[in-house]
């Protein structure tokens, strides 16, 4: 039972660290970056080919993908997204540009790595079994739970705490006055990009580290749990996410637990379904007020 | 020539009818993504229960399969509808996404469907019968576009408040495209589970969804071709790939996402954007149409239309209207001014039932408040907006014959069997439209978009789409916000006017000097509450107005000297 609910917690702090990527350009940008799930599996390909062309440690490793995931962020965001701007249908066309270009990159990972899935060298990151309290741990979910505990809280004090936190939630609040009162938009916003993407990518190596191997479809199988994450937490709202995260990694969990795997995924939308139809701003989400 | 490809355009014709049921939550604006829900139920309840053999001899599985689908595609949409469609955007999106990967975990797990594994029928559908399915769906749409019923959809794509204020039943139409989906998707499942002969769960999953979705918008949701145009362009492009020796393998998906990249990003209406250019300029009904004298006549003068007592809207803490008493007489042009911030339109949403008001009792022709725009707009409410809310993607022509949504009659379904009474329908919309373009002065301006015309010219459309529901009461929020003076003295006559013609008029403005010379009675609101009322000369220099309206000394001395002036 316990040990379920700290497997629960560790699949719950990469379900938080993708979804706050995710979450985060709605927040501030209003745009739901279908390529996302692209990006977080490049993330995980990358992770692996660096780390068996340079041997470097894991916490070498982590910066060099985030960089790399920045720099896919940025991109995405010019290809994608800033062509669009101003168009009526911005919205519906950023999903498709997005599922698109998210194609793109699925395709380009084929190109580079072929159609089988990739792992990490067995000796790269050797796994020790921890034991407290009757809990077995390994050192790769430590090393998730902190990864993602630090990037979560570095974030969260980016956003609230820097110039560039605040120019973001000045975005957020209102693009256009925000641009009148001399934030650089365009540049809020490749660096909203870059920020998302770069979790984007640490979360999908971080995912491939646990299981020791990534293919195609590794940002496809955590898609739609993202989406439940980012709802149930509230949409654009950062600490919804990493609650919510945690909240459907244990809530998972423990439907393996009681009842059969395959019941799994039932749980993250059902609780999606329930939430949106009771209190659709999300468990940790505020109103917003439409104005005429 | 086509034998080599008929699986291939059979599949092409089976995209196209994925799209459609995609194509009609597109056009009434809603982002409904539930699609292989509704086709993953229909596929099973048709091979549950459709018998395997010909029926009577001669009848296919098939053409019983297909109004099953549709009846259980649809009937689980309404089931469904009924909670998600209060939700917008990108909630609705994801709950309808979390309804299609919950009827995929049931069916997955259940025993009576074979769980993983899925289920064999035989093949009936052919490449012939396919596309006729999909030409029914054509024709459809086709006679869909221009009816009443069309163009309500465009409405509520473009602006839901604008819409409801103009008579359209948001409620009914976003549930109305929602049930059509949910049926063309059922469709789309019975063809799919007998063309390939094999339904398993993984077949309805999230991929599928995508690529309905991407299909219709590739195609243009504008236009009622665009699933086929979409379906065609990406069932040719791998076709063409290998056609040009190009290997599978990586290249096929990346040249195919290049490509509709390419078509989002330089063809905003989609592939169909390339054909819809050709569309000509509207043109002017026939003289003989006298459409004006066949409305109903309007309220005698002096009539009580409207009686309000006690309205009060409360945001929080903030009391935005309290406790005003109104009644509005037929044939008064009734004036409202107040500070910026003073409840003025907040007063007049809660009469056209944008609002729903905190306290308060009465009714406006009839209708309580508190009923949705749309009851408001049929008893013969018609309003205008502060910040301007027109359909932006509609010509001008179309903005305004959706404001006689109202006086017209549904029209689709005869339509669709070229009823003379149809075309007849029509043309009086169009005769009604017309009318009220030319007398705001922009029937030279019919076939633009209106992000085209000034900022004086979008107000003008507003009130002409007003106007052309007929209305008994029309409310005007600051109809002259930034027009110059000339346009301002042109828009009180075309005021005087309406009232001559014997439509009440309720406005809010700011420019005190238009006000005056139009209004036959005025209100002023302070801090939610009605302050002063009467005959708008006194009111205008009674000491507590001028007070209250002026604000502070440094802004007194310019807004005096304008009263003054008038």
């Amino acid at each position: 039972m316990l040990q379920q609910l700290a497997n629960g917690v560790f699949a719950g702090s990469i379900y938080a660290l993708f979804a706050i990527g995710f979450t985060l350009v709605f927040g501030v940008l209003r745009h739901l970056n279908l390529a996302h799930p692209a990006v977080f599996t490049a993330g995980a390909f990358v992770g692996i080919e660096v780390a068996a062309r340079t041997a470097i440690p894991v916490w070498i490793l982590f910066p060099v993908v985030a960089l790399f995931g920045a720099l896919a962020g940025v991109l995405v965001e010019r290809i994608a997204f800033r062509p669009l701007r101003g168009r009526d249908d911005e919205h519906f066309a950023g999903l498709i540009s997005s599922v698109a270009l998210g194609g793109v990159v699925i395709a380009l990972l084929q190109a580079r790595y072929g159609t089988e899935p990739k792992s990490f060298a067995t000796d790269y990151f050797p796994s020790r079994l921890f034991e407290f309290a009757g809990i077995r741990v390994t050192s790769t979910q430590l090393v998730t739970l902190a990864l993602a505990l630090v990037l979560m809280l570095g974030l969260a004090w980016l956003v609230s705490a820097t110039p560039l936190g605040r120019s973001m939630r000045a975005v957020a609040e209102n693009p256009t006055a925000a641009k009148v009162l001399g934030v650089n938009v365009g540049r809020v916003t490749a660096g909203t990009y870059a920020l998302s993407s770069a979790l984007g990518t640490v979360a999908g190596a971080l995912l491939a580290l646990n299981l020791g191997q990534a293919g195609r479809d590794l940002g496809a199988s955590i898609e739609l749990v993202g989406f439940a994450v980012i709802i149930l937490g509230g949409l654009g709202s950062l600490w919804g996410a990493m609650a919510a995260g945690v909240v459907l990694g244990v809530a998972e969990a423990m439907t393996i637990h009681l009842f059969d795997s395959t019941w799994k995924s039932m749980v993250a939308f059902a609780l999606l379904f329930a939430v949106l139809v009771i209190r659709p701003r999300g468990l940790f989400g505020h109103v917003k007020v439409r104005e005429v | 020539m086509l034998d080599g490809y008929n699986t291939l355009i059979t599949v092409a014709a089976l995209g196209a009818i994925l799209a459609y049921s995609f194509h009609v939550v597109l056009m009434a604006g809603q982002l409904s993504l539930g699609q292989a829900g509704f086709a993953s139920l229909a596929a099973y309840t048709s091979t549950l229960v459709v018998p395997t053999e010909p029926i009577a001899g001669s009848i296919s599985p098939v053409v019983v399969g297909l109004p099953v689908g549709a009846l259980v595609g649809a009937a689980a949409a309404f089931v469904v509808g009924l909670p998600v469609l209060r939700l917008r955007g990108v909630f609705l999106a994801i709950a309808t996404i979390a309804f299609g990967e919950m009827v995929r975990v049931v069916i997955n797990n259940a025993e009576w469907t074979n769980g993983a594994l899925g289920m064999r029928v035989e093949k009936w559908v052919t490449f012939d019968f396919a596309w006729m399915v999909v030409a029914v769906l054509a024709y459809l749409f086709w006679r869909l576009g221009p009816s009443r019923s069309g163009r309500a959809f465009a409405a509520v794509r473009e602006d839901e408040l604008a819409a409801g204020s103009m008579g359209v039943d948001v409620v009914r139409t976003r549930m109305a495209s929602f049930i059509a989906s949910g049926a063309i998707a059922g469709v789309y499942g019975v063809m799919f589970a007998y063309f390939f002969g094999r339904i398993t769960p993984a077949t309805f999953d999230f991929g599928l969804t995508v690529s309905g979705l991407v299909t219709a918008v590739l195609g243009g949701y504008l236009v009622f071709f665009g699933p086929i145009l979409g379906s065609g362009f990406l069932t040719a492009v791998p076709e063409l790939q290998n056609a040009l020796g190009l290997e599978a393998g990586w290249i096929h998906p990346f040249v195919t996402g290049v490509f509709l990249l390419l078509v989002v990003l330089f063809l905003p209406g989609g592939l169909s954007t390339l054909f819809s250019r050709l569309r000509r300029a509207p043109m002017r009904p026939g003289p003989d149409y006298a459409p004006l004298d066949a409305l109903d006549p309007l309220p005698d003068p002096g009539t009580p239309i409207a009686k309000v007592r006690g309205l009060a809207k409360r945001y929080g803490a903030v009391d935005a209207v309290r406790g005003v008493d109104l009644e509005i007489r037929s044939g008064e042009v009734l004036g409202v001014i107040g500070p910026n911030g003073a409840g003025k339109t907040t007063l007049v949403n809660m009469l056209n039932g944008l609002e729903p008001p905190t306290a308060g009792e009465g009714q406006i022709l009839g209708v309580p408040l508190g009923s949705r725009p749309h009851r408001f707009a049929q008893a013969g409410v018609s309003r205008t907006f502060q910040h301007s809310k027109l359909f932006e993607r509609l010509t001008v022509l179309d903005n305004v014959l959706v404001g006689t949504h109202v006086v017209s009659r549904s029209t689709y379904l005869r339509r669709l069997l070229w009823l003379p009474s149809a075309r007849r329908d029509e043309r009086r919309a169009l005769a009604l439209a017309w009318a009220q373009l030319e007398r705001v002065g922009l029937a030279d301006r019919a076939g633009l978009r209106p992000g085209a015309l000034s900022y004086g010219d979008r107000r003008r459309l507003e009130i002409a789409r007003a106007l052309a529901a007929h209305p008994t009461l029309l409310i005007l929020d600051e109809p002259a916000a930034g027009m110059n003076h000339v346009e301002a003295a042109e828009l009180a006559s075309l005021i005087r006017g309406l009232a001559d013609d014997g439509v009440t008029v309720l406005f809010i403005e700011h420019n005190v000097k238009m006000v005056l010379e139009a209004c036959t009675r005025l209100v002023v609101l302070d801090f939610g509450e009605v302050i002063a009322e009467g005959e708008p000369r006194e009111v205008a220099s009674d000491p507590r107005v001028v007070e209250a309206y002026l604000g502070t000394e440094a802004a007194q001395n310019d807004e005096r000297e304008e009263i003054e002036h008038a």
